[in-house]
């Protein structure tokens, strides 16, 4: 309870603050405010969106628009009546959200970049306010919709609530920030691949959260068609959507408060000097942004003082989570055969790197893939772990066929995969790393962050293995190359998947740890029935535990066999040794 | 260079302000032209040494830089030489028969413009140093630093000579619709969705906006103009959501 003492009292004073300031100001200011603090809301999700999440979005102020026009189109046709009134705001936020819906389907997909979900977002405001121009009258094209009846209203009274609204949106998306959930959106910032491999649906997150935004953005324009009692394209364009990001990076990217304040600083500055310097005044904020994206990305607010990063949602490290076991899930039975791959090929235009790919693996069976560089064994890994990948054959986990499913439908059917280049969430902290390996399994909560984490033996013999049991609270890119390792072990484990893929898992560890993993996994594959499949260069620590090997050879499988079958094998010697070729 | 360059729209409106400028000099309209290709790769160099440079590991931060950018150039434009749209007249009068139809010459010109741009920078990219070194510092830069290549140069004859080019399209452009600040940003969205539609390469580059461009042509003449000057960028993104490759492959 001890995190939401901050945020409570804080919007606490901005509530009094909100209260208070009617008194002092003049009512053009105050209508001003109004102004700044409904756009201050959509800066607001523009931070969430961009600061947490990593989704650089020109496009909120569509939503604003929406929600603005929704509320001018309902009040102008159907008059003013609270009924009206409601209905007009649920238009809005449907409105919002079905824009939203539209624009996620088209920028978030397994395998689409960042980059392109930012032109999207460039190109659905562009859309918007060209529709709005073709509107006619109906929509009042180039002049837009004004002289509609509205709520009677005090301007005050109209700033109590657009104050009440941002403290409040800015106190929800605090505690969302902060919670267990909030902390998935930093990781998909961090690494989104890691995410889906870790059993989590990307896309459908993303889509969800510009759903969440594109929703509250809207209540906020429909906010502003009230007190304003006018509208214009102009409010869905592009124009007034970079000016949300100036907001946010001159405030202070991934920090919420500092986006409002920027919002509000800028945009009450620029109703004051746009009559004496409209020009002048706009060059100044697009240098200062530039300035401050290419010299400070942090943004201006963190960077003025520490005193002032104690305003600013944060200090994860506060609350070092208890490590305990989680009970074991009882497992769903399979026919016995945990892998099963068939014909399974890769090409990349002409080159085939894989071909003809066949073998099973059941559970309690560790199984070495072995072959020299370029024999195609992480491109095995990928074809297993993620549908999409292979050019033909078939694959079954655990009796399911993976079609081209993505990989985190790949996760459900109970697969967990290692990279050979440890991935983990570089700005999370050890504790939170792993809680996100969790969110499979237990939903986070939305407010507030748990005290506990609960993992499975194998993840935390893992954590307890390689001590990093004693690094909860360090941040996962602080970590050495091996902790690392052995960290993203610990997360796959946490999946308490029944087929594991660990593409070198133990590069980069001593000798004792590399033991010490070996046991552990040598462990789960007798006692939980785990079907391992391990890459592996160092041919002593494949003796040592594996129960079969497969040896690839230039995209082909050409030895399967016992340990001792690949020890004794002339065939394997000269594939090692260079001998052999073609 | 897998650098996303947001203020191309805007180097593009500045080589309209060029040709402008030099149509009110009362310079011949053809000196127009490389005018304007100077002032665009003027313009981009300094922007490349002074913004675009220490963002080059910050793909993110240099969209958000290069856009700011484009504004503000946008804003400069608007300063000098006011809102209002203005026009230029063609360097090119008159028609000529093609097919039998009459067309308007300086049209034709431009299809024969685009043409040369487009084939020179194919050459320019197969055949010289430059596009070697540009092609290598492309696939690996670290390699191609190791090997001896200036990456850092690299980057700047491409930025620079981009920058030229969507200055000579603007110049070149002018002529059909008219010259505002804001002009760049629709040519933007539109060159930037089909550099997307088509992958790294010139030839489908030119497939793309043959094919999207003509789309934009019959849906403006069918339906309204509004929907046609829409439709490159809406075709461009369901076609990517279908088929994520683009039209590669």
């Amino acid at each position: 309870m001890r995190t939401l003492v901050r945020p409570v009292g804080i919007a606490a004073a901005a509530l009094a603050l909100v209260a208070f300031l009617p008194m002092l100001l003049d009512e053009y200011t105050i209508n001003i405010l109004v102004r700044s603090c409904l756009f201050a809301v959509m800066a607001l999700t523009v931070d969430v969106l961009w600061g947490y999440s990593g989704f650089l979005t020109f496009g909120q102020s569509a939503f604003f628009g929406a929600g603005a026009y929704a509320a001018a189109l309902c009040f102008t046709t159907f008059g003013y009546s609270p009924g009206i009134a409601l209905l007009s705001l649920g238009c809005a936020v449907g409105a919002a959200a079905l824009i939203a819906l539209v624009q996620g389907w088209l920028s978030f997909y397994h395998g689409a970049t960042p980059l392109y979900a930012s032109v999207v977002s460039l190109v659905v405001p562009v859309v918007a306010t060209q529709l709005l121009f073709s509107g006619g009258t109906f929509t009042g094209s180039s002049s837009g919709l004004t002289g509609y009846d509205v709520m009677d209203l005090s301007s005050e009274e109209w700033f109590y609530l657009a104050g009440a609204f941002l403290v409040l949106t800015t106190l929800c998306g605090w505690l969302f920030v902060c919670s267990d959930a909030g902390r998935v959106l930093t990781a998909l910032r961090d690494n989104e691949a890691r995410c889906s491999y870790l059993g989590l649906n990307v896309p459908m997150l993303r889509i969800a959260l510009l759903v969440a935004t594109a929703a509250v953005a809207a209540i906020a324009g429909w906010l502003y068609a009230g007190s304003s009692g006018v509208v214009a394209p102009e409010l869905t364009g592009f124009v007034l959507g970079t000016e949300a990001v100036i907001w946010v990076a001159l405030g202070g990217r991934g920090t919420l408060i500092g986006p409002v304040i920027g919002a509000v600083v800028i945009d009450v500055t620029s109703a004051y000097l746009s009559g004496s310097l409209p020009f002048l005044w706009k060059l100044i904020v697009g240098v200062a942004f530039i300035l401050v994206i290419v010299a400070l990305p942090q943004g201006l607010i963190p960077a003025i003082g520490v005193r002032l990063r104690r305003l600013l949602p944060a200090a994860p490290a506060a609350t070092i989570p208890v490590l305990v076991a989680a009970p074991t899930l009882p497992r769903a039975a399979s026919d016995g055969i945990a892998v099963d791959l068939v014909e399974v090929a890769r090409n990349f235009g002409s080159l085939a790197v894989l071909q003809g790919i066949t073998f099973q693996a059941r559970p309690g069976e560790l199984v070495s893939l072995i072959g020299p560089n370029g024999a195609g064994k992480t491109t095995l890994m990928r074809c297993l772990s993620d549908g999409t990948e292979r050019s033909g054959g078939t694959i079954r986990l655990r009796g399911h066929d993976i079609r081209r499913l993505p990989p985190h439908r790949c996760v459900a059917y109970g697969l967990g995969r290692k990279f050979q280049t440890a991935l983990v969430f570089d700005t999370l902290t050890v504790a939170e790393c792993l809680r996100i390996a969790c969110t499979r399994r237990e939903r986070p909560s939305f407010w507030r962050r748990s005290t506990m984490l609960a993992l499975p033996e194998a993840a935390l013999g893992i954590l307890r293995a390689t001590g990093i049991d004693q690094l909860l609270d360090r941040e996962a890119r602080l970590l050495s190359h091996g902790q690392k390792q052995s960290l993203e072990l610990a997360m796959v484990m946490a999946l308490d998947p029944s087929v594991v893929l660990l593409d070198e898992p133990t590069a980069g560890l001593t000798r004792p740890e590399r033991m010490r993993i070996g046991t552990i996994l040598t462990d789960l594959v007798a006692n939980n029935g785990l079907c391992l499949l391990l890459v592996e260069h160092d041919l002593d620590f494949v003796r040592e535990i594996s129960s079969r090997v497969v040896v690839l050879h230039q995209g082909r499988l050409v030895l399967d066999g016992t340990v001792g079958d690949v020890v004794a094998s002339d065939l394997v010697r000269a594939i090692y040794s260079g001998e052999l070729h073609g | 260079m897998k650098i996303v360059n947001f203020a191309h729209g805007a180097f593009l409106t500045l080589g309209a302000y060029a040709g402008l400028v030099a149509g009110q000099l009362g310079l011949a309209p053809w000196f127009g032209l490389p005018l304007a290709f100077l002032a665009g790769g003027a313009c981009g160099a300094l922007v490349e040494r002074l913004v675009v440079r220490p963002l080059y590991a910050r793909p993110l931060d240099a969209i958000l830089a290069t856009w700011g950018l484009g504004i503000i150039i946008g804003q400069l434009l608007a300063l000098g030489f006011g809102r209002e749209v203005q026009f230029v007249a063609a360097p090119l009068r008159g028609t000529v028969d093609v097919l039998g139809m009459p067309y308007s010459a300086y049209r034709l010109f431009l299809v024969l413009a685009a043409l040369v741009v487009g084939g020179g920078f194919a050459l320019l990219l197969g055949g010289t140093r430059l596009g070697l070194a540009t092609r290598a510092v492309i696939m690996n830069e670290d390699l191609a630093r190791g090997l001896g290549i200036d990456a850092g140069w690299v980057r700047f004859a491409t930025y620079s000579l981009g920058s030229g080019l969507a200055g000579l399209a603007g110049a070149l452009i002018t002529p059909l619709s008219s010259v505002d600040p804001d002009m760049g940003v629709p040519w933007l969205l539109n060159a930037f969705m089909l550099v997307m539609v088509s992958g790294a390469s010139l030839a489908s580059l030119l497939a793309a906006s043959v094919l999207l461009g003509g789309a934009q042509v019959v849906i403006s003449g069918w339906a309204n103009p509004v929907l046609g000057s829409l439709s490159i960028v809406v075709l461009a993104a369901l076609l990517l959501r279908v088929r994520p490759g683009g039209l590669a492959r």
